[in-house]
């Protein structure tokens, strides 16, 4: 009821594909990040479902419903799509109240989004006087308004401080833990690693991946492990029997490719080998990004 | 269609956003003090000098206020929608009401309200004011076309502030709109309008005043004038909601 269906969508300018042929669905329960460089198609993807913009082919809907559809719109959909969506001349607080007098949303709730969103003492001003974080909290504030089960954040940390960074992971994770659907758009990957449960990225306006985190980042990057050992020699030489290779990373580090740290410590430990400092190494969301982004470009340079 | 015509929250939303901003807000306000306001000035000042020192016309003479307090019924007309292209306003309301057509009825019904209620008390106030200071000369409410003129003229600027609406949905700027509308009726109709009769008495300020005078200047009745101009007005207004629908936001 509260998922989202994008179905072979396309949105053609001219002869432009912003959008191409998108199928994926964003499920409740989970905090979806929406990745992809300047111009994949992120915003407009979030526009379409909005109704905002029209598809030239292909359905967007919310619990199979059209968003122009739904009765009681902003009950069932927040959305932030970029702070600049509020008109400078008018208070905060007259902003929301435009929302909630539209959306048959309680009055009261207007002053408890601005208190939620921490801008409670700038609710009588304009909101040309805002700085880009307050806008942005406004608009998140907008987004929680009617309470909906669905969210729409479009690059909600641009302009937030580290403690509005960190007060909307908690907001998010929290939204997500209550089982409703938040589908997050971002260019920054250390934020996204640190939100997201699930990632659909784009490229050129087409899908890229669906998969959770975690499968994203382990299947773009080599196992491995990182240690430090008092006798190199010796587990060398152990490693050497199972077809290992271990290489030396300075600094009295170690690493070995294509071992995990649970098999590499049963190994040290039946030949007694002391293992001082021993981690599975991972990639960064971002080195895993990189890498998909870069066989794209290669994938679209040599077709 | 039923599914798109407004409904309480949407007029009470759009409502809110008039009252919230200085510039709609203060249109509003112009319209009636600068109709009501330069009608009894300038009848204060020369009302009394000598008979038809106002103009030829006594009737259309008690509404010379109304060439100025038209100019702020455009701008509350052309600010009330011009408003939701300041940034990415639109998006916000069109998230609101996802519904174009509704969205666009319920701004161009309370714009068309509020510019009604505003303008009768104007039409009667300015018509009593301006009087008021006419001496020997004056009018009297009940003289022949007088209770015409009154409505008339709230009539009028209503149908103005609704033609500033339309196109100003329709181009997508208050700013354009206003900067044609504005010269067209403070130049191009005046010296137009001069020579009447002929395709210039159907220009929708030029019409819309017929419902002003005592005497026709042209072939067009007062009300058959009104209608020339809501026309202007309805075809503005369809524009804008034809654009309204079919744009992207």
């Amino acid at each position: 009821m509260n998922s989202i269906e994008i179905r072979e969508l396309t949105k053609a300018y001219g002869a432009h594909r912003a959008v191409d042929g998108l199928t994926f669905d964003v499920l409740p329960g989970r905090v979806t990040g929406f990745l992809g460089p300047n111009g994949a198609g992120k915003s407009t993807t979030m526009r379409l479902l909005l109704g905002l913009d029209r598809p030239t082919s292909g359905t967007a809907t919310i619990g199979g419903r059209r968003y122009v559809d739904l009765p009681d719109p902003l009950h069932r959909v927040g959305a932030l799509l970029d702070a600049q969506s509020a008109h400078g001349g008018r208070t905060a607080r007259d902003h929301l109240r435009i929302l909630s007098a539209a959306g048959r949303i309680p009055p009261g709730r207007v002053d408890e989004v601005l208190e939620q969103a921490g801008i409670a003492s700038a609710a009588g001003r304009r909101i040309k006087s805002f700085s880009l974080g307050m806008r942005q909290r406004l608009g998140i504030a907008a987004a929680l308004l009617g309470d909906p089960g669905v969210l729409l954040l479009d690059e909600p940390t641009n302009g937030l401080d580290p403690e509005g960074i960190i007060w909307i992971r908690e907001l998010m994770r929290g939204l997500a833990a209550e089982g409703r659907t938040v589908l997050v758009s971002s260019h920054l990957m250390s934020e996204t690693a640190a939100l997201a449960d699930h990632l659909i990225v784009l490229g050129n306006g087409k899908l890229l991946a669906d998969t959770s985190m975690e499968e994203f980042i382990d299947a773009r990057s080599t196992p491995g492990v990182r240690l430090r050992t008092s006798d190199p020699r010796r587990l060398r030489a152990a490693l050497a029997r199972d077809g290992f290779d271990l290489t030396d990373a300075g600094e009295g580090r170690w690493t070995v490719e294509g071992i995990q740290a649970e098999q590499l410590g049963t190994l040290a430990a039946r030949e007694g080998i002391p293992v001082l400092e021993l981690a599975d190494e991972r990639a960064s969301l971002e080195q895993a990004y990189l890498d998909l982004t870069a066989d794209h470009t290669q994938f679209t340079a040599t077709r | 269609m039923r599914a798109a015509l407004p409904t309480a929250p949407t007029l009470h939303s759009e409502w809110i956003k008039i009252r919230s901003l200085r510039g709609t807000l203060g249109g509003l306000i112009a319209v009636f003090l600068v109709t009501a306001g330069i009608q009894a000035l300038t009848a204060a000042a020369i009302g009394r000098s000598e008979e038809g020192s106002m103009g030829d016309d006594p009737l259309f003479a008690a509404y010379y206020g109304l060439s100025f307090g038209q100019i702020a019924a455009m701008v509350f007309g052309a600010g009330a929608v011009s408003c939701e292209f300041h940034n990415g306003a639109l998006r916000t309301s069109l998230a609101a009401v996802p519904n174009r057509t509704r969205f666009y009825l319920s701004k161009i019904a309370t714009v068309g309200v509020l510019a009604l209620l505003v303008g009768q008390v104007t039409g009667l106030a300015t018509f009593v004011a301006g009087q008021e200071f006419m001496g020997r000369y004056a009018l009297e409410l009940g003289d022949p076309g007088t209770y015409r003129a009154v409505v008339g003229s709230g009539l009028y600027l209503t149908l103005m502030a609704l033609f500033a609406a339309g196109l100003t949905a329709w181009l997508r700027s208050g700013t354009v709109v206003l900067s044609l509308l504005i010269p067209f009726v403070v130049m191009v109709s005046f010296v137009v309008g001069e020579a009447a009769g002929g395709a210039a008495q159907f220009l929708p300020d030029r019409a819309g005043q017929l419902v002003l005078h005592a005497r026709m200047p042209g072939d067009l009745g007062p009300w058959t004038g009104l209608g020339v101009m809501a026309l202007w007005a309805g075809a503005a207004v369809l524009g804008g909601w034809l654009a309204v629908r079919r744009r992207d936001a």
